[in-house]
Parts: C-alpha cells; sequence; structure tokens
C-alpha cells in the first residue's frame, strides 16, 4: 500500500531558453512524503527548490516523471484543491479585504455564504489575526499579511501545504514568531507541509525532515532527519540537538555546494 | 479639496491677469465705456494678436453670455447650455461605445496572442488616420444624425481604452496568476476576480482621457454631419460671425472646455468611489 501522501518519482525538468539552450532545473529527483511530515527543502539559489514545489502543486509541467499527490496524480490533485499554496511574497488581492481573501478559494468553489464566513472566521482566529478581518491588505504589517496568506492557503482545510519561502522577506524577529505560528499551526491542523526555505535554522526548528539539494542540475543531495522533540518553541533553540542539527544541515548545504564548485 | 480649489483659482486668476495685462501692453485703446471700471489707456504697443477682435477682453466674453446672439434671440447662454447637453449626449454615447469596443478588445487580447498580433496593427493605424477625413464617411454611411457623431466621438475613445485594459489586465504578479491556478480556477473566475480588478486603475486611467477625447470627437463630428444644435455647430455659426462679435466664439470654446472638464470630474468621481478602498490616492 502507498502511504505517502507526496510521491515525486524520476522527475526531470528542462527549461528550453530562446536560442535552444537547455537548463536542467531539475534531475531524477525521488521523494516520497509521509501525512503529517514537516519537509522542508534547503538549497543554493538556482537549485531547483521552488520549481520542485510547483511540479507537486502542478503548476509547472515535469519533463519526464510522476508525482503523485493524495493518492492521485498532481493535476487530479490540483483540480481537488488538494493542496493549498503559500508565496514568497503574501499575494493577497488589495481590493478584497482580508476576510474576503480568505474565503477566495470557497468562492471559486460556490461554498455557501455562512460556510465562507464561518470558516473564514475560523482560520483568521487560528493565524491570530481575529480582529481584522475587516482591514485591507495594505493596512496591515508584512509579517500580518503572510498570516492571512497562510490562513487562505489553510481555507480549504487541504491535506497538504506548499510553502515557497513564505518568510523570505520579513525581518528576524517576525520571522521568528511566524516560525513559531506556524509550528503551532502543524500541530493543530495535522496538516502535512513542503516548505522552502534559505535558512538553515528555520529548517531545522521547523521540520521532522530537511532535504537538502544542490545547484545546477538541481538534485537531492541528502535527506536528514530532524529528531528534535515536539511541540517546538522558543526553548528548542536552546537544545544541544539543535545545534548539532544545525551543524550537520550547514556541512551537507557546504558538500552540496562543493558538488558544483569542484564540477 | 480646499487647498486644490484655491489652487484653481490662482490659477485661473493669472491666466486672466496674463490675458488681460498683453492687452494692456499691446492691445487696442482701453476706453472708460467697454470695460467695467472706467479705465482709459493707451497700451504703448499694438500687437496684432492681442487686438479686440483677436484677443476679446474678458469682460467682454463673460457679458457675451448674457447677451441674445442675434435679434430678439434668446441669450447665449442659453443657446450654449442646450448646445452643450446636445453635444455631451453624443460624447456620453461615444464614450459607452467606445469604452465597451476598448474594453472588450482588451480583454480578447490579453487571452489571444493571435489575434492580438494580427489586429492590433490595423487599430494603431485607424488611429493614425486623421479623425477629419473619416467623419464625412461616417456620416454617410450610418445616415444616424447624432448617433453618427457618437461613433465618431467612439473611435476616438477606444483606443486608450483597448491599450489601457491590456496592461492592466496583464499587471497581476506571476504568484498571483499562480494562485488561482492551484485553485484550478477557471479563465473567466481568472478574468472577474484577478485581471479585471486588478486592471481598474489603469482603465480608469484610460477613462479619463476618453472622457476629454469623446467630447472632442463629438465636436468634429458635428462639423461635417450639418448637426447644428450642438457645440460644433455653434462654432461653425460663431465663426462665420466673427468678425461682428469674437466674443461669442470665445464664449463657446469656454462652454466646450467646460463640459469636457465636467465629464473628466464625473469619471474621477466614478473613480474615486470604484477605488476608494485601495491603497494610494486616486489622482485627478
Amino acid at each position: 500500500m502507498d502511504e505517502a501522501i507526496v510521491a515525486v518519482k524520476g522527475v526531470n525538468k528542462v527549461f528550453e531558453g530562446r536560442g535552444g539552450q537547455r537548463t536542467v532545473a531539475l534531475q531524477d529527483i525521488n521523494l516520497r512524503i509521509a501525512p503529517g511530515e514537516f519537509v522542508s527543502i534547503i538549497g543554493p539559489s538556482g537549485c531547483g527548490k521552488s520549481t520542485l514545489l510547483r511540479v507537486v502543486g502542478d503548476l509547472v509541467e515535469p519533463t519526464e516523471g510522476e508525482v503523485m499527490v493524495a493518492g492521485k496524480s498532481a493535476r487530479a490533485a490540483r483540480l481537488a484543491q488538494a493542496y493549498g499554496i503559500a508565496f514568497q511574497a503574501p499575494v493577497l488581492y488589495e481590493w478584497r479585504t482580508i476576510l474576503k481573501n480568505i474565503q477566495l478559494p470557497m468562492e471559486l468553489r460556490g461554498f455557501s455564504k455562512e460556510e465562507k464566513e464561518s470558516r473564514a472566521r475560523e482560520m483568521l482566529a487560528l493565524v491570530e489575526l481575529a480582529d481584522f478581518g475587516g482591514h485591507y491588505p495594505w493596512q496591515l504589517s508584512g509579517g500580518m499579511q503572510q498570516r492571512a496568506a497562510i490562513a487562505r492557503a489553510l481555507a480549504m482545510r487541504p491535506s497538504l501545504l506548499l510553502m515557497d519561502e513564505p518568510f523570505g522577506a520579513l525581518d528576524e524577529m517576525t520571522r521568528e514568531r511566524m516560525n513559531l505560528a506556524l509550528q503551532a499551526i502543524w500541530q493543530k491542523t495535522e496538516t502535512t507541509v513542503i516548505f522552502i526555505t534559505h535558512s538553515i535554522a528555520e529548517a531545522v526548528f521547523l521540520s521532522t525532515r530537511v532535504v537538502v539539494m544542490s545547484a545546477r542540475p538541481g538534485q537531492i543531495m541528502e535527506e536528514i532527519g530532524i529528531d528534535l522533540p515536539l511541540p517546538r518553541d522558543e526553548r528548542t533553540h536552546q537544545l544541544p540537538r539543535f545545534f548539532e542539527l544545525l551543524n550537520e544541515v550547514r556541512s551537507s548545504l557546504r558538500r552540496a555546494e562543493g558538488v558544483h564548485d569542484g564540477a | 479639496m480646499g487647498r486644490q480649489t484655491v489652487a484653481l483659482v490662482i490659477v485661473l486668476l493669472t491666466l486672466v491677469m496674463v490675458w488681460e495685462g498683453v492687452k494692456w501692453v499691446g492691445g487696442d485703446p482701453w476706453f472708460a465705456d467697454s470695460n467695467p471700471w472706467g479705465i482709459e489707456h493707451n497700451p504703448p504697443f499694438r500687437f496684432k494678436f492681442a487686438s479686440n477682435l483677436n484677443l476679446p477682453h474678458v469682460w467682454d466674453i463673460a457679458a457675451a453670455f448674457g447677451k441674445a446672439s442675434r435679434r430678439n434671440g434668446p441669450p447665449l447662454y442659453e443657446i450654449l447650455w442646450y448646445a452643450s447637453l446636445f453635444t455631451f449626449r453624443e460624447a456620453v454615447t461615444g464614450f459607452v461605445l467606445g469604452g465597451v469596443l476598448g474594453f472588450g478588445l482588451g480583454v480578447v487580447f490579453v487571452h489571444s496572442q493571435l489575434l492580438e498580433r494580427s489586429l492590433m496593427p490595423y487599430i494603431v493605424a485607424s488611429q493614425t488616420i486623421p479623425i477629419l477625413a473619416i467623419a464625412p464617411m461616417v456620416i454617410i454611411w450610418l445616415q444616424a444624425g447624432w448617433v453618427s457623431v457618437a461613433v465618431i466621438s467612439a473611435y476616438l475613445t477606444f483606443f486608450p481604452v483597448t491599450i489601457n485594459t491590456l496592461r492592466g489586465l496583464r499587471s497581476p504578479d506571476p504568484m498571483a496568476l499562480e494562485l488561482m491556478r492551484s485553485y484550478a480556477a477557471s479563465p473567466w473566475a481568472i478574468l472577474w476576480k484577478l485581471r479585471l480588478p486588478a486592471a481598474l486603475p489603469q482603465i480608469f486611467t484610460a477613462l479619463k482621457i476618453s472622457a476629454t477625447a469623446s467630447v472632442v470627437g463629438a465636436i468634429i463630428g458635428e462639423l461635417p454631419s450639418g448637426i447644428r444644435d450642438g457645440l460644433g455647430g455653434a462654432i461653425l455659426n460663431f465663426n462665420s460671425y466673427y468678425i461682428s462679435g469674437p466674443e461669442r466664439l470665445w464664449a463657446t470654446i469656454l462652454a466646450s472646455a467646460g463640459v469636457g472638464i465636467v465629464f473628466y470630474l464625473l469619471v474621477v468621481g466614478v473613480e474615486w468611489w470604484v477605488l476608494r478602498n485601495r491603497a494610494g490616492e486616486v489622482s485627478a
């Protein structure tokens, strides 16, 4: 029986440039993610980690290989709105209030007014923005906007949450608070998360597994299980094991970059 | 708003002072009975363009509004009021026709590169043809009186709407489109829930241009059409009697400008209302 919620098998992605030059963004990617996991994908810029996320979300079609999400093809999963997604930027529609932004995916599915309203309120409470439903995005700080974007991603109660460097644009302090919040949301909703990041500390703090990728071509170098106790909070940062894992991921990343440098 | 009004008044006063200043320096002699203050003055120079025929006194233009333009006729302001309404109706109709056409083309083009590439050159070319050359033909083809004039006005209106609608519909961030794709949204939903709202600021920019252009189009359209009820007709009429009363043509020009400005402000008002919740102020 296939227990994985995400199964990526032998995926290659080649982008054809204008002059006929080919860029291999992903090469022979194999990745299985079990339900409830929090998997971070980390790697140097241009390693194809965002492309991999988009392949899972059926936003980019792989050149070769097979992607299964929640027991369906990636396409069927997208059509069934099996996943929610959050990007680097909040991508809130500026002409909608926060509440209306969160209702957008439900609106497209023809939910009843009451259902939209109650579920959007519930999501707002989950990301601790209960009092801000009537605000417009530009009236909120960057961190609050990103929390609203997460609420929107969770609105359809997806079994999978795809996050593409969602906190990359935030300052360090906000980022740490967002990490704590995301950690709590993940625990509460029991959603599976694929999380793209540049930050080693963020990856280690949040994840149950860190996938390290190398660039050109984008390949999976190593997978590191994160055995820090759950739930994680401010104290997690002080655990000796946290530092060990930090170093482990760091040296793995170095090896990932070294492959490229030596080639 | 208060400061804007003050600025507007200052600009208007400055214009009047420059106008009369030129006439003070190089116009015809000022006689006591020809101005409200009884000033007698002999300007040191005689500029041809500043004569009373070429550049009537501001108060003479103002007074012309109250005088009958022909013997026993109604006062000029009444004639101009009805002419303005007539032309405004043509302009609004043309504006709506042109706006709908321009918007429709923008929507079609954003969905079909093929159509955009094949049709856009002709649309651009259409705008290089002088409206004065087309107007008589449209009048003859359509045989529809003021509606023909509205069509001519639409011709001058649709182009900025097409260009700006297209740009606006293409303005959403790639991630905003990916978000819609992740929701498996239909092209229709993407258009109505993302592209169109995102395009509104740019569409309104075009509509502001088009509002004034539609008035110009309507006036020009009236000229070869034989329609005498609008501002175009009034301009032709007072132009041919210029020698005996230049103020009347100037008054008509002011009325024409007034119609354009009112239309423009109407669009600004709608824009303000529609975009009132967006970040950044609406600029007039």
